[in-house]
């Protein structure tokens, strides 16, 4: 009886979620499937089955490998930086001063806040002639407009723009490394710098490792910096991949194709977090 | 319990399916009078004029009211075409002439020659080149209001202090105006280049290059005039001698705020030069630098979607003709109209900007009229810029470019 009751407060609780995940995330991903299997113009009365061919139209788009491989240079660009960053906040609001709290919520605030609103405001930063970044500088630099300095340009952004929220994980588990390892290395006369290395850095490596993972997904559907910065341009050099499905998808209404673009990126970033997962899982492990 | 949560996911589902069934369209309300839904994306000034000519109509048909919904360009086609596809189009839109081509061929555009047989205006009224807008495979399916080219902005008050006295209309002019006017220590530029598409359109139809051969079945990006064109542009960027490299974002305020002295933009830069404190400038046609003389221009057309009852078609037909008829109104806000008869006028040849970019109509040239013009118009893009930028030597750019649509027509 009393199991039963469990179940029911259970379910109970469990239940708008699951409708809500069902609805919204689970069908829309099972429909987007069938959808990548047909040749379907949003206009079009009919939508024949095409089966793969809207794969293989992809992948022998040399714009989608363009897209495919400036997206890993954004994620090569952003995420060991910009983890470097949250780690390097994170360690120093662990440090107790006056204001941590100030500081913690200064640096979180861009990750809460639209990638819309941030873009524009960027934009004025950026700006070649009247921008408060060239300002400072002294010097035109062509941030946006220049072919070779727009990906990094927008990865700077974007780096300070979800920085902060991988600094909350991080400084929750520093929070959490034992205070009696730190202190038996200390009476061992370990030097701060291999406290660090040896002790704090090891019982972070989990936590690590979720943010890494989960940076690598985030930076690999990169979307809101180019479509509102840039467009993709200058000459498709910031065109990354969730930029072209969107191209197809709503620029020329290719619902099918767009579909199986997405799906496409999925395979990769899917193949490639089960790759970290192995390759860091083995190194916790082996510690 | 089970049941339940199955239930209430159904109830979910019904309830989804039901918010996205299609309204349908209802008659005459109980005073019988026909409200009319019509999108446009006219966000800026035009969007006001546009507003005054719609309310003289209501006052004109008590029995028929047009209600205005503007959506702005960015999100615009979205809407529409959701609209057409899944239900909750509007009676009367407006299309860009160049994107008549994909609705039509999907069925989701009224055919009207029956209503201008019928109803006007006079096709005989037309500037033949624009009338041609709206035509699919034949048939008409849109009506052009205006038509907008892109013209040849230039400073009056730099032109006067370094002594030349009228635009340029040769590319040898060209050259030396912007030489003349060109002054790093003033940081002063001959001229900017704002819109690559555009200008890039405009140079290929003037050399005889360009996204499509004129059977539309292949590109012609690959041509030698396509790359003599980019050749020319290159040149106007190249060692930064008159002209800064492109900055789409910020080329036009150079212009407005004198820091260039020329600029090739659109009509519908009127207002904004209009009202930017301290320009003295005048419009004129493009110069002439290849061996056509031609211009990028596009028309706003408008359209009605095929479902549409036929009494609600009549009622927006009347419309339609109404704007086109009084789109000498339309025009003042910075557009020019297509109709001969307003053409000649007194009051349009009044208007001194318009004026001179109407010169252009008898040889304007709309991008193709084809279903995939706006699959593959970027791929043109992206040659030119890469070539301007300097990224991409010009001719791989453009053979590359020329490779991807030519994939896109195989398909069709």
């Amino acid at each position: 009886m009393r199991r039963r009751r469990d179940g029911l407060v259970a379910t109970a609780f469990l239940g708008p979620y699951a409708v809500l995940f069902v609805v919204f995330v689970l069908s829309p991903v099972l429909y987007g499937f069938w959808i990548s299997l047909h040749s379907w113009h949003v206009l079009s009365t009919s939508a024949p089955f095409v089966g793969l061919r809207n794969y293989s139209g992809a992948v022998h788009d040399d714009r989608f490998w363009q897209a495919l491989l400036q997206t890993a240079y954004f994620v090569v660009l952003t995420v060991p930086l910009g983890n470097l960053v949250s780690l390097a906040l994170a360690v120093g609001l662990n440090q107790r001063f006056r204001g941590d709290a100030f500081y913690k919520t200064c640096f979180y605030l861009p990750v809460v806040t639209s990638v819309s609103v941030l873009a524009v405001v960027w934009r004025w930063l950026y700006a070649r002639d009247t921008g408060m970044i060239n300002h400072v500088l002294g010097h035109p630099v062509d941030w946006l407009n220049d072919p070779k300095l727009v990906m990094p340009s927008l990865a700077l952004m974007s780096i300070w723009w979800g920085a902060g929220g991988n600094m909350l994980i991080y400084l929750a588990a520093l929070k959490a490394v034992p205070k009696e390892q730190l202190e038996a290395a200390s009476l061992d006369g370990a030097t701060s710098p291999q406290r660090f290395a040896r002790v704090t850095i090891p019982s972070i490596r989990p936590a690590l490792l979720f943010g890494l993972v989960m940076s690598v997904i985030a930076s690999s559907q990169v979307f809101g910096q180019s479509y509102i910065l840039t467009g993709g341009g200058p000459a498709d050099r910031s065109l990354t991949v969730v930029m072209y499905m969107y191209q197809m998808g709503f620029g020329q209404y290719q619902l099918g194709y767009a579909s199986a673009v997405g799906y496409l990126l999925f395979f990769f970033v899917f193949a490639f977090t089960i790759m970290q997962f192995r390759v860091m899982s083995r190194s916790l492990v082996s510690r | 319990m089970r049941g339940n949560v199955a239930k209430l996911i159904t109830a979910l589902f019904v309830l989804t399916a039901l918010a996205c069934a299609p309204p349908s369209y209802s008659g005459p309300d109980a005073d019988g009078v026909l409200h009319l839904e019509f999108w446009n994306g006219f966000s800026g000034p035009d969007g006001a004029s546009m507003d005054k000519i719609v309310q003289q109509f209501n006052r004109e048909h008590p029995k028929v009211q047009v209600h205005v919904q503007v959506i702005p360009w960015g999100t615009y086609y979205d809407k529409v075409t959701l609209g057409l596809a899944f239900g909750g189009a509007p009676d009367v839109f407006v299309l860009h002439a160049q994107r008549v081509p994909e609705y039509a061929v999907h069925h989701s555009l009224a055919p009207v020659d029956g209503f201008v047989s019928r109803y006007g205006p006079d096709p005989a009224d037309f500037m033949p080149r624009q009338w041609q807008a709206g035509i699919v495979d034949g048939a008409r399916y849109a009506l052009p209001l205006d038509c907008h080219p892109f013209g040849l902005w230039y400073n009056t008050k730099l032109f006067r202090e370094a002594g030349i006295d009228h635009p340029p209309t040769t590319e040898a002019e060209f050259e030396a105006d912007a030489r003349r006017l060109t002054d790093p220590s003033k940081k002063q530029w001959g001229f900017v280049l704002t819109d690559l598409h555009m200008t890039g359109s405009t140079m290929f139809a003037q050399y005889g290059g360009g996204l499509m051969t004129p059977d539309l079945r292949s590109s012609s990006l690959d041509s030698p005039a396509s790359l003599k064109a980019v050749d020319a542009m290159m040149g106007w960027v190249k060692d930064g001698r008159i002209c800064p490299k492109p900055d789409p974002g910020g080329a036009w305020t150079e212009f407005q705020t004198g820091k260039a002295a020329m600029a090739m933009q659109g009509i519908w830069m009127f207002d904004s030069a209009e009202h930017q404190e301290g320009l003295e400038y005048a419009a004129a046609p493009v110069p002439q630098f290849g061996p056509t003389r031609a211009v990028w221009a596009s028309s706003h057309c408008l359209c009605m979607p095929a479902k549409l009852p036929t009494e609600r078609q009549e009622a927006a037909w009347t419309f339609i003709k109404y704007l086109s008829d009084h789109s000498l109104a339309w025009a003042k806000a910075g557009q020019v109209p297509v109709r001969k008869s307003i053409l000649e006028s007194a009051d349009f040849q009044a208007l001194r900007v318009q004026r001179e970019f109407a010169k252009q109509l008898p040889y304007v040239v709309y991008e193709p009229f084809s279903v995939s013009v706006n699959q593959t118009a970027g791929f043109a893009d992206t040659a030119v810029e890469s070539a301007v930028d300097g990224v991409e030597p010009p001719d791989e750019a453009l053979k590359k470019a020329a490779q991807r649509v030519n994939r896109v027509l195989a398909l069709q």
